[in-house]
This record gives C-alpha cells, structure tokens and sequence, in this order.
C-alpha cells in the first residue's frame, strides 16, 4: 500500500519534473523585448476563442444558473464552510509549493492550519486556526514557476495565452503549474493509491469547486462582460494582469518597484 | 414577499453598514492629512458613499457622472484607453470617443460602487512617482471574506490632482479598457469609428 503511494508520489514528480522543463522551454522562448505595453502573447487566438465560446455556452446553461441558485438560496453560513471545507483539502498543495518558493516556515504554518483546521475545525468546516492568528495563503504551481522565472521575464508573462475547456483562462506558465497541483495534490494521490470511487469523492470536491468558485467570481464576470466591447479580450487582460499581480507580490522582497517603472514606460511608449 | 421583506432587511443592513463606512472615513483621515493624493482618495470614497447612500437608478449615474468628472480625468483615460490608435484619431472622433467612454464609466462606476457599498475603505500608503503620478493604497473591507485590494493611479494635471486608474486585485481597469478596444479595431479592419459608433449604441441604451 505504502509502497504504492511512494511510486505515485515519485511518479508525480518526473512528471511535474518534466513539466516544468517544458514550461521553462516556453517561457524563455518569450523573454525578450517587453516594454510594458505590449498585449498578451496569445498565437493560438482562434481555437482559443473556439473554446471559450464553449465554456460560455456551458456556463450560460449550466454553471451561472446552478451558481446563482447557490449563492442565493443556500445560506451564507453553509457556503462558508463548503468555502473553509475546500480551502482545507487544498492546503497541502499551498504547503509543498511554499517549500519550493523557499519559505519553509511559511509551509509549517499552512501545515499547522491543516492540522488544526482538520481536526478542532472538523475536518476543515470552520476555520480555527484563522482565529488563533494563522493567515490563510494560498499557493499554486503557476506562482512558483512566475517567482523563479528570472528577472528578464516580467509577470505578465507568462508563455502563450490558454483557454482551457471547462476551466477557462490559462497560459503555459499556469496550465503546467496546475499538472504539477494535480501530481502533488495528496487528495488526487490517496483516492488513485486507495482506489477510493471517483463518484463519492472527487466529484463532489470538483463539483464543489466550480460552483463556489464561480459564484465568488460573479460580480467581476458580469462587470466585466457588460464593460467589455470585446469580452474574450477583456478577460484575457484581467487574468494576465491578476495572476501578474499575485505573482509580483512574491518576488516584491526582491524587486519593488518593478511594476511602477512598467506604468512608466507605458506612458512613454503611448 | 418574502424576497421584498428579505431585500428590506438587506437594504437596512446596508445602511447601518454605510453609516458606519462614513464614520470610518473621517477617522482615517488625520493621520495621512498631509498627503494630497491619500486625501483626494478619501474626499473622494466619502463623497461615493453619500450618492450610494442617498441616490438610486438613473440619479445614482447622473451623481456618479458629476463625482467621475471632478475627480478623474477621463479625457486622459480615454487615451491610454485607446493607446496608439488615438494619434490615428480625427480631433472630432477623439472628442466622440471622450464623451462616449464618459457615459460608459458613470455606468460602470455607479453599478461597482453600488455593489461595493456598506463596505469600509481603509487608505494605506502612499507611493510618490517622479512623473507627476501617486499611488494610493487601500483596502476594502468586506463584511465577509477576504478584503479586496484597491490601487488608486492618481495623477497631477492641468486641473490639478485627478485620479486616473483604479486597480482592483492588480487589474487596472484603464489597461483592460485598452486591451478590450484594442482588440475590438483590430477585428474591425484597424479602424476606430466602428468603437465609436458600438460606444454610443451602448450609451444611447
């Protein structure tokens, strides 16, 4: 059993191994000349449209509704904790990806929350160890991957622009950051390792997933699709400046003023 | 009726919560009272919860309209907005595209405000540029969750200090606004009038 587990374990990291090879391949391809007012990098603009007017269908027939029912008829007490609850299984993976940004002591606090969190806070229905002063963070591969990606590659980019079917924007950097969550995740190793069905388990976290998520992200959707003349590239600009953001707010120790002087040569180039 | 009771007690809770959204204000004020830029950000969040407060519907945007006027720049967000293709611009398609995108933001403002409203704004600190520009810190703190991250882009122009980009969770609203019509000419054979004219459909509705 254990031995099964440590060979899916090590199997997830030549994976993730491999995948950030990739990854590093494609982000080097694009480093150069970036002057801050160049749009996202996106060669695969067609199919990428193809795809997100699916996800839009999709999401207009099924997700939005079953998000909007969610998030007015279920009482707010009850989404926080399927909120907490899903914050919870996520925490190993936030954990691991601190180690490898090199902020160890921040892991052991996330693991701590996980630990007390799962236990006092009932497998993670209410968030304790918030209330005893343990933060939340929350880490993914695509951040790790944009900290370490050398200072001649700015946040903002991050290898080709992706729309990925049922999950939406993405780009090399996230989309191989999000194999890596999935290689490293002990909620996605123990169900395979243990066999445990697919149906009562990662279903429900999946399902859980999508429907929090999107009805957290409503507001900003819709905002963004009324003031928008061009939806697909409103979007495409949201996220590449969001996840830029979070990404820049980890290499901020070393490199302050980076975004600032950005606004400065965009004014220039304008 | 149970939704109009539930919509009631939600609207009163609402108030309660902007009453004290504006007591909260004031007292953020003394401490950062030296700084012009942190101050016009303040004046600015009091005078928004006022015309949430007290305004709805169509007053509500004309108020927010005249609150966009005198505190933003909006003839220089619509130029970054529009980027290189504003030098390609007629003066009369400029002076179009102004007016239209003014009407777009007093729409977008007035919806976003409202949304946010019954929330407090803490102003953090003040970052000065050498160019003429501040950037204001803050936060908006929500009754629940996380709070959202609001970067104010304020700028010292002919009118004086005028703000001119708001950044929520690191999206700059200006930048969008630039890559979305960017994008939009580019699909129309690289010409602006088809912006224009999509703009003022949009305003005219």
């Amino acid at each position: 059993m254990i031995a099964s587990v440590t060979r899916s374990v090590a199997t997830g990291v030549r994976h993730s191994l491999a995948a950030m090879a990739v990854s590093a391949a494609l982000l080097g391809g694009c480093a150069s000349q970036d002057t801050g007012a160049a749009e996202v990098w996106d060669p695969i603009e067609t199919p990428n449209r193809f795809i997100f007017s699916i996800n839009r269908a999709i999401d207009i027939m099924a997700i939005r509704p079953i998000a909007v029912l969610y998030r007015d008829w279920v009482p707010e007490p009850a989404q926080k904790s399927v909120r907490n609850l899903l914050d919870n299984l996520g925490e190993p993976v936030t954990a691991i990806n601190e180690v490898f940004q090199g902020d160890p002591s921040r892991a052991g606090v996330t693991l701590a929350r996980f630990l007390v969190n799962s236990t006092l806070g009932l497998a993670g229905l209410f968030d304790v160890a918030s209330m005893m002063g343990m933060e939340r963070t929350k880490e993914d591969a695509g951040k790790t991957i944009g900290m370490w990606a050398g200072k001649g590659v700015e946040p903002e980019n991050g290898g080709f622009y992706l729309m990925l079917p049922l999950r939406g924007p993405s780009n090399a950097r996230d989309a191989t950051g999000l194999m890596i969550d999935y290689a490293i995740d002990p909620f996605q190793i123990l169900p395979i390792a243990f066999n445990w069905d697919w149906f009562y388990y990662s279903m429900p976290r999946y399902g859980l997933n999508v429907i929090d998520y999107r009805s957290r992200t409503m507001f900003a959707l819709d905002d963004l699709e009324k003031n928008s003349v061009d939806y697909y590239a409103a979007l495409r600009s949201a996220y590449t400046q969001n996840r830029a953001d979070l990404i820049r707010a980890k290499r901020e120790k070393t490199d302050t003023k980076s975004e600032l002087d950005r606004r400065d040569n965009l004014a220039l180039v304008r | 009726m149970e939704r109009t009771l539930s919509l009631q007690a939600r609207r009163r809770q609402f108030l309660r919560s902007a009453g004290a959204a504006v007591v909260l204000v004031p007292l953020a004020e003394p401490a950062l009272a030296s700084d012009p830029a942190s101050d016009l950000i303040s004046a600015t969040a009091a005078q928004v919860i006022d015309v949430v407060k007290t305004t709805t519907g169509a007053a509500r945007e004309a108020a927010i309209r005249s609150v966009l006027q005198n505190r933003f720049d909006l003839p220089y967000m619509a130029q970054v907005a529009l980027g290189a293709h504003w030098a390609k611009a007629t003066p009369e398609q400029q002076a179009r595209f102004v007016k239209a995108t003014e009407t777009a933001e007093a729409r977008a403002y007035a919806e976003r405000f409202g949304q946010y409203a019954g929330q407090t704004l803490t102003i953090g600190k003040t970052v000065a540029r050498p160019n003429n520009v501040y950037v204001v810190d803050s936060r908006l703190n929500q009754s629940n969750g996380q709070p959202i991250k609001l970067e104010w882009e304020v700028r010292q122009g002919a009118q004086g200090l005028r703000i001119t980009d708001v950044k929520v969770e690191g999206v700059s609203m200006v930048m969008t606004r630039r890559s979305d019509f960017n994008s939009y000419i580019q699909s129309n054979g690289g010409k602006v009038q088809p912006l224009i004219d999509e703009l003022e459909a949009r305003a005219s509705r």
